[in-house]
């Protein structure tokens, strides 16, 4: 009876779809879907939350840059998220900086403060890092928390001005999902080319065998920075678009759950590839939206999912073909044979 | 002023020593971090509010009962997310103990209710006068049940079978179960008991803090790691000194900047540690 359930279960996680071969032309596929969807729905609170789908894809892809593409392994993007997100309250309520300026200058910050962080800590080994990434993301928010006189502490920031795009005006949830909308094709277009650049290739590198890529002349804690501050940025740019968009921010909305969430979105979807957080975004936002009126029950069965997906499927949905999506590095014991190779020397 | 501080800090210290001692258990005997260290630690202070508030304030049944709920929850953490990953990358039973902890607060603001809740103070404010030094009744018996525990925990490793066996796995489980050792049931043993101190450390936290929210887990747990890692995380002594070190610490940072930056003051010293003795202070062996 327990060999019959864990046959079932090695069947599950050996299931890889044949998608990931085209995955570029799925990307493109979901990503025409949504560019339609305000065409054919005109419900407000359809697109809001669709908004909020497309936020998270652009969050859980940032994540994915690390966890999924360098043998790093980090639990703390609220952090960079929260940094973005006042860096931009701060500046528009105070200078009164636009909106699209604030974009990339909310990315610049957080990239550059993940430099900060990675600095001293880019050669900790895998589990040590990860700590950090956690406590860093607590000490941001106990710091928008404490430093009242920049943040304005537990009461937040409000009164953030709508963005002014021409002059025109416009629908303002429609106006957010376009702008939400492309920065996630910007980015998910700027991740792939930088996959395959060189720096991709060096984070591959350094994903499968750090001692090796080291040995042949990559320098992993400096590619490790880049990478931590490609995605802090990204994370940083997502910030901006939240405070625009909810006309508020505080730092209530920053705690480890909410760096839980994003991390639970990729391991949903699976990580190591492009395809992997949007599939995990669409799923989680979806089954929270669905569960929406038991809101009490709504985490403990987000919880409860995750847990499942480890002991079902740990690569997530569409994760990297490599069984264990890139998590190599933390392996304990040597691989196990592939099953071929069991079944050849057994006869 | 400073031995003032630094009096809290020991009482202080003296629960993050807890915290940290259940934690450099499990990592020593398990082998596998966990993110729910804080969680388990919530759930004794939960145990404590009921228990104060239902079962009248008896202390000894309280800590007696906290450490029996974290013992049992201990032994479900092992189940779901340390048994069938002994042989899978780390990250994956981490992510187990990352949603597990999400289930355990969540799970609690749903029995419980998501205000945070009053312990009544036992001690009131009585406190003994030693040379200057105003030490509370509160902080004797917090100190007093640590080392007790302590005490206790020293003797059960090093004198019983169960201890001995607990030692051997931590040092190296395939050579434990060549020579016969049950390595399953040792390291469930030996996740039960850290939850137990744990579950322990929460009653003595509800008591000292006077109110708790489901939600207090995730420093808690971080800091628990702060301590043990300072200590170095295979040494359980050395977890138990990180503790002290870490509460006199953040006494004396809150005496120097303002009392939000307290978390702020462990995690620095956290990165200092890192940076400077990885190992920790007094770890013998490499992991």
């Amino acid at each position: 009876m327990k060999e019959k359930l864990n046959q079932t279960l090695k069947g599950m996680q050996g299931f890889h779809f044949d998608l990931l071969r085209h995955e570029n032309k799925v990307i493109v596929a979901i990503m025409a879907v949504l560019f339609l969807l305000p065409i054919f729905i005109s419900n407000k609170v359809v697109i809001n939350t669709f908004t909020l789908i497309l936020l998270y894809i652009l969050l859980a892809s940032s994540l994915n840059v690390v966890n999924g593409y360098s043998s790093q392994f980090n639990v703390g993007q609220a952090g960079f998220y929260c940094i973005g997100a006042y860096t931009a309250a701060i500046l528009t309520t105070r200078f009164n900086i636009s909106f699209w300026l604030l974009l990339p200058v909310s990315g610049l910050m957080a990239a550059l403060v993940s430099l900060l962080l990675s600095a001293p800590t880019a050669k900790l080994k895998g589990m040590y890092f990860t700590i950090v990434t956690l406590g860093f993301s607590e000490i941001v928010r106990q710091l928008c928390l404490n430093w009242t006189d920049l943040t304005q502490g537990p009461r937040g920031i409000s009164g953030i001005p709508s963005p002014e795009f021409f002059g025109i005006d416009y629908p303002r949830s429609t106006f957010f999902y376009y702008v939400v909308f492309a920065l996630a094709v910007i980015m998910l277009f700027c991740t792939n080319r930088v996959l395959a650049s060189r720096v991709g290739r060096a984070w591959r590198s350094i994903r499968e065998d750090d001692a090796a890529a080291a040995s042949l002349g990559v320098e992993t804690a400096r590619y490790k920075m880049i990478n931590l501050a490609y995605s802090a940025f990204w994370a940083g740019v997502a910030g901006c678009v939240y405070v625009f968009f909810q006309r508020f921010v505080s730092p209530d909305t920053f705690t480890l759950d909410e760096s839980f969430n994003i991390l639970a979105m990729n391991i949903i979807g699976g990580q190591g590839t492009l395809l992997g957080p949007i599939v995990g975004s669409v799923v989680a936002n979806l089954i929270t939206e669905l569960f929406r009126s038991a809101l009490q029950y709504r985490m403990l069965l987000y919880s409860a999912l995750i847990i499942l997906m480890m002991w079902l499927r740990p690569q997530g949905l569409v994760g990297a073909i490599n069984r264990d999506g890139g998590t190599r590095l933390f392996r304990r014991t040597k691989p196990a044979k592939s099953d071929a190779a069991k079944g050849g020397t057994a006869a | 002023m400073i031995l003032e501080q630094i009096v809290n800090g020991l009482g202080q210290g003296a629960i993050y020593a807890l915290m940290s001692l259940g934690y450099a258990l499990i990592f020593g005997v398990v082998g596998l971090v966990t993110f729910v260290h804080g969680d388990v630690i919530m759930l004794g202070a939960f145990t404590a509010y009921y228990s104060f508030a239902y079962l009248g304030g008896n202390l000894l049944l309280s800590i007696v009962l906290g450490f029996a709920v974290s013992g049992v929850m201990g032994f479900f953490i092992h189940r779901i997310c340390y048994n069938r990953f002994f042989n899978s990358p780390r990250q994956i039973s981490l992510i187990c103990t990352i949603g597990m902890g999400m289930f355990l607060r969540n799970l609690v603001q749903v029995v419980a209710g998501a205000e945070s809740k009053p312990i009544p103070n036992i001690f009131g404010s009585g406190a003994v006068t030693f040379a200057g030094l105003r030490i509370t009744y509160m902080q004797i018996f917090i100190f007093a049940v640590v080392l007790i525990l302590v005490l206790v925990l020293t003797v059960f490793l090093n004198k019983t079978r169960v201890g001995m066996s607990l030692k051997s796995v931590s040092m190296d489980k395939t050579a434990s179960a060549l020579v016969g050792i049950n390595t399953k049931w040792t390291t469930t043993m030996g996740n039960m008991i850290g939850c137990g101190l744990a579950g322990v450390a929460g009653v003595l936290l509800a008591m000292y803090y006077g109110t708790i929210t489901p939600m207090m887990g995730g420093t808690i747990g971080m800091k628990a790691f702060c301590c043990a890692v300072l200590g170095g995380v295979s040494s359980v002594g050395g977890a138990a000194v990180g503790g002290l070190l870490i509460g006199i610490c953040e006494n004396l940072g809150i005496m120097l900047f303002s009392a939000g930056m307290r978390d702020t003051v462990s995690f620095l010293l956290l990165i200092l540690i890192l940076l400077i003795k990885p190992e920790g202070l007094f770890t013998r062996r490499s992991r």
